[in-house]
């Protein structure tokens, strides 16, 4: 990847759901919830949850760009 | 995508609580005001609880020096093998303080309590679980399938069901029970940050076909263990979420 395209392609925002560590990643979506890929977190309706345990939207936050390098 | 095993370390050290400050005043006044059916329902999902707990608390050990190739890994598990032994401890309570189980011991309220569970519930957590943990320890290669059974079945399944229907069950009691409540709840909150570690190590293994099908089909069955004590429509959704987790962690089963 070149620089020219890191710079036109700025990484979306990533939501950590804080109850069960679930990444939710706006370029995968959550399509068996009917979340299509390329949803922001901020579109998606307020009772869904979180595929993994359950826990509701309200319980994430947004990652900063870099944060959990480890995964 | 889940995290990686570091974030449940700090997640661990910083949910702790401890069972003994949870007031049970109002419970056990409570408890012999209840309708015959609520304390028969209340009862019954504490006892699969207090099976449930007291097994887990008891085989992961064996888990532990099967994660030698990750240290953090092996945190992880210490931590949840704190949590799992402090939830024992709160049913336990419960049990001896609110409902007046007899037995001098842990294990001997619980034996008191087995007639008040399906036989399905008690051989998933006293047959099945201490099997896949003998494997383990065995062996480390069968790490993998053991965390299958113990997270992704019994946690993210069976008690998932059953914290579900035990905190909805006490909301509607006709006497509150705010301290079995308040408990239960923060069991649930610990259950979560476990269930995202199994699912972590589920995401990172080499999952074959026979495995995977393995855990859609035991986790469909093992909705069921609770028998009457959980409705049908808690079953569907847990089977749901259950089928949800599988795929959000790469396994394609459909």
């Amino acid at each position: 990847m070149t620089v020219e395209q890191t710079e036109a392609r700025p990484e979306a925002k990533r939501w950590l759901c804080e109850m069960c560590g679930f990444i939710y990643d706006p370029e995968e979506g959550d399509p068996d919830s009917g979340i299509p890929p390329g949803t922001p977190f901020e579109d998606i309706p307020d009772d869904w949850m979180c595929p993994i345990c359950g826990a509701e939207k309200s319980d994430f936050r947004a990652l900063e760009p870099g944060e959990f390098p480890e995964m | 995508m889940i995290t990686g095993y570091g974030h449940f370390v700090q997640l661990a050290e910083s949910l702790q609580w401890d069972e003994t400050a949870i007031d049970l005043t109002a419970d056990t006044e409570a408890w012999p005001k209840l309708e015959q059916e609520e304390s028969d329902q209340v009862l019954g999902l504490l006892a699969g609880f207090c099976i449930g707990e007291t097994s887990v608390a008891t085989h992961l050990t064996s888990f532990h020096g099967a994660a030698t190739t990750e240290d953090r890994m092996d945190q992880v598990l210490q931590a949840q093998a704190r949590d799992e032994a402090r939830h024992a401890r709160f049913f336990d309570r419960v049990i001896r303080e609110v409902v007046g189980v007899p037995g001098d011991t842990m294990t001997e309220r619980v034996d008191a309590l087995r007639d008040r569970v399906s036989p399905d519930l008690v051989e998933l957590f006293e047959e099945r679980l201490p099997a896949v943990a003998a494997d383990v320890a065995e062996d480390s290669d069968n790490l993998t399938a053991a965390v299958g059974l113990y997270h992704m079945i019994l946690e993210g399944v069976v008690l998932t069901a059953g914290q579900h229907a035990l905190l909805e069950t006490l909301k509607g009691l006709s006497v509150g029970m705010p301290g079995t409540h308040k408990g239960m709840e923060l069991v649930l909150r610990d259950e979560r940050w476990h269930i995202g570690f199994g699912s972590r190590v589920i995401q990172s293994a080499d999952i074959v076909d026979d495995q995977m099908e393995e855990l859609l089909t035991q986790g469909v069955k093992a909705a069921s263990a609770w028998g009457d004590l959980i409705s049908q429509d808690d079953i569907a959704k847990v089977e749901h979420l259950h089928q949800r987790r599988l795929r959000s962690v790469g396994i394609k089963f459909w």
